[in-house]
């Protein structure tokens, strides 16, 4: 087929939309693009000191991360964090949303409580935290008359952080879904109303199918998010920590191998190796989409 | 005329700043300065703005916490945007040195009649030399040494005598567990120290039993030796009437002793500012580290009392737009004058030997001659360092270290295990080098 020769109008606002785009575009290849491609080259080689000097060893990397059993727990225990975040961070959220989608006195007030969390320094977040959980002088341990070593036993650690991860983003969750319940067409309710529908029964039957490609949307933005989780066990666990090596996630590994270390090829293919995993994952869930996102 | 006012003001600015310029001996009219140590700022830019009154260039020293302090500097080397000027460490100075990131020091030195580095401490000058052409790449800017810190109060609620310059640590033992026992039902400890407490901890009970971490030659290292053990063994017991590791790593040793939960805690001499600005600062006493009986016959002997000793020093980068005015702040910084006045403003003591008489006193109401008085008493011991030294350090606090040791002190071979172990990672890590 032969491409149709633009008018110069046409050429013209071309040049407009290139101009248009080129910010964006130009961000996305210096900070984006460019390293990614910087990083999976690394992950070949074994690197030098300040990017200099770097021998290309194949896959050398590769074999020493896939057989360490240091990653392999930094991963798993990454999968642990995010079925802790992403189900209990969209359930919880979803309640609040429906709830604070409902006319109210006070409703802003409310709505601004629940993301307040999203506006703070996450670091700051997570040394309040700390301290609410420190075993001997911990709000919570004063509170229940407990003596749990929330961060420190190995058993419970994982959890802990998950719910710091889970306070932090119910709120983000909560504006996107109400922004999605807001485009949920009125007359709906009504009519099921008028037949006699519960508000369970409305909620189940019009609300959950209709809001479906918002929850899509999140579950997918929060899987990518909670498999790349750093902060939180950077700032809430001391280095030496004894439950560290149980909750580090593979982010936590990489910046251990690639800055303090000055390891940057291992640590370049651990993040490979978690990009590969990611995308694997979201590959999938673009398949199930089809089958369980309701589209009007 | 809104226009042309603006224009008039920026004529008026460029031309202020050409009489500037040309006022100034040097190309720059402003050097930036990174440091890490916020405690040290107000101190140092004193020092420095003398240096501006004379010079007529500006110095901006910024201050980074430490852990984000060699992420900044490692991506401004790889990316050509280091400061002009800033400190280096014993960590990794080696690495940048023969990355050639550091301005070669020598013949800026050698013209400079008011250096001469036969005045500097041996193991900080070392430090900054290259070991493939014996260059220098940074002046000393000071040192530290390690004491013990006391809680009075607490010595006194439970009728144990104050700590004194003729303690051993068999002596810190005693008073430890009496304390520990007798504050059971408050939760106070005689004792705490965590696996990151090195510099300022166990590494000085290794090298005082005869042990080392690294050897001198940085090549290799006998923390799994019989003589390190002994060490270890000592601080193991200490261990037993310490806090447990869980509450040092949750809360901090500082934290414990400020809260006043911990009786005796050893610290570096650059955390003196922390303490003397705490709230019950009254009750702080700081005195001579601990010496070690190896030989059990409850004398001091020589070799026996150690504080390690660390030193910083001021590099500038390798190709700085003005390098004369960077080398002369660091040579204003390393001059005498200014290294004793660094002492006295209590900024630390000095990399200049001999200097540092007035640091005992520049904490007014807090007796800090502890840190001066172990170099006449004891010997210094440089802190141990090899190429890379993050990898190997940070693993021995952690598990597969001693870490596990520090979870369960009751059990011997969980220590001495310990050191074998540490043994192992430090020569993987030499051998990785």
């Amino acid at each position: 087929m032969k491409k149709a020769k633009m008018s110069v109008a046409a050429k013209k606002e071309e040049r407009w939309a290139w101009l248009f785009v080129a910010p964006t575009m130009l961000g996305l290849i210096i900070l984006n693009f460019y390293p990614i491609v910087s990083t999976i080259y690394q992950s070949f080689c074994k690197t030098g000191d300040f990017g200099k000097g770097n021998i290309f060893i194949g896959l050398k990397n590769y074999q020493a991360v896939l057989v360490d059993p240091e990653v392999w727990q930094s991963f798993w225990n990454t999968i642990k964090y995010a079925i802790i975040e992403v189900p209990f961070g969209i359930a919880i959220a979803l309640v609040l949303a429906v709830l604070l989608n409902k006319k109210m006195i006070g409703r802003s007030l409310y709505r601004t409580i629940f993301f307040v969390p999203m506006v703070c320094a996450p670091a700051a977040v997570a040394m309040v935290w700390r301290w609410m959980y420190n075993t001997q002088f911990g709000l919570l341990n004063n509170v229940f008359h407990t003596k749990i070593a929330w961060i420190s036993d190995p058993k419970i650690a994982w959890i802990s952080v998950g719910v710091i991860g889970v306070w932090s983003i119910i709120g983000y969750n909560m504006v996107l879904f109400i922004g999605g319940l807001q485009d949920i067409p009125g007359d709906f309710y009504e009519a099921a109303r008028i037949d006699g529908a519960s508000e369970l029964r409305q909620f189940w039957s019009i609300t959950i199918p209709l809001l479906s490609p918002t929850t899509f949307f999140i579950v997918q933005t929060r899987i990518i998010g909670a498999l790349t989780v750093f902060d939180l066990m950077f700032m809430v666990m001391d280095k030496t920590n004894v439950a560290l090596k149980n909750v580090q996630s593979a982010v936590y590994l990489f910046y251990q191998y690639a800055f303090t270390n000055g390891n940057k090829g291992y640590g370049a293919t651990i993040v490979v190796v978690l990009l590969i995993f990611i995308m694997i994952l979201t590959f999938i869930l673009q398949r199930v989409e089809k089958k369980w996102v309701y589209h009007n | 005329m809104r226009k042309t006012g603006f224009l008039s003001a920026a004529l008026a600015a460029c031309l202020a700043a050409g009489f500037t310029m040309s006022a100034s001996a040097y190309d720059v009219d402003k050097i930036t300065v990174n440091i890490w140590d916020n405690n040290q700022l107000a101190g140092l830019q004193q020092i420095a703005d003398e240096w501006t009154e004379q010079s007529g260039v500006k110095v901006q020293i910024d201050v980074v916490d430490w852990d984000n302090y060699w992420t900044l500097l490692e991506s401004g080397a790889s990316g050509g945007t280091l400061p002009d000027v800033f400190w280096m460490h014993s960590n990794v100075v080696q690495m940048y040195m023969e990355n050639d990131m550091l301005l070669n020091l020598d013949e800026y030195i050698e013209k400079d009649d008011k250096i001469d580095m036969a005045n500097y401490y041996e193991g900080v000058t070392d430090l900054f030399t290259r070991d493939d052409n014996g260059s220098i790449y940074g002046l000393p800017k000071d040192h530290d040494t390690i004491a013990l810190l006391y809680n009075k109060a607490l010595f006194d609620k439970y009728g144990v005598d104050y700590p004194t310059d003729d303690w051993s640590w068999e002596d810190v033992l005693d008073a430890a567990t009496k304390i520990t026992e007798g504050g059971k039902d408050d939760g106070v400890y005689g004792y705490a120290i965590n696996t990151s407490n090195n510099q300022d901890g166990w590494y000085n009970l290794i090298y005082g039993y005869g042990g080392n971490v690294v050897s001198e030659d940085h090549k290799s290292s006998s923390i799994g030796s019989d003589e390190a053990k002994a060490g270890m063994e000592m601080m193991r017991k200490i261990l037993e009437v310490s806090a447990p590791q869980m509450t040092v790593a949750e809360t901090g040793t500082d934290a414990l002793f400020t809260s006043g939960l911990a009786a005796m805690i050893t610290q570096g001499s650059w955390m003196i500012n922390t303490f003397y600005k705490a709230e019950n600062h009254d009750d702080y006493a700081w005195a001579m580290i601990p010496y070690s009986d190896a030989n059990g016959n409850g004398a001091c002997d020589e070799g026996e009392r150690v504080s390690c000793y660390n030193g910083l020093g001021w590099s500038a980068k390798a190709d700085p737009e003005d390098p004369q005015a960077c080398y002369d702040l660091i040579s204003w910084f390393c001059q005498e004058e200014q290294q004793k006045e660094q002492a006295k403003l209590g900024v630390t003591m000095g990399g200049m030997k001999g200097i540092s008489e007035d640091f005992a006193s520049a904490f007014e109401g807090m007796d800090v001659s502890a840190f001066t008085k172990v170099e006449e008493a004891g010997s210094l011991f440089f802190r141990p360092y090899t190429r890379n030294t993050p990898v190997w350090e940070d693993a021995l606090q952690q598990d597969g270290a001693f870490l596990n040791a520090w979870q369960d002190p009751s059990d011997p071979e969980l220590m001495a295990q310990a050191c074998d172990n540490a043994q192992t990672i430090i020569e993987n890590a030499i051998a990785a080098e």
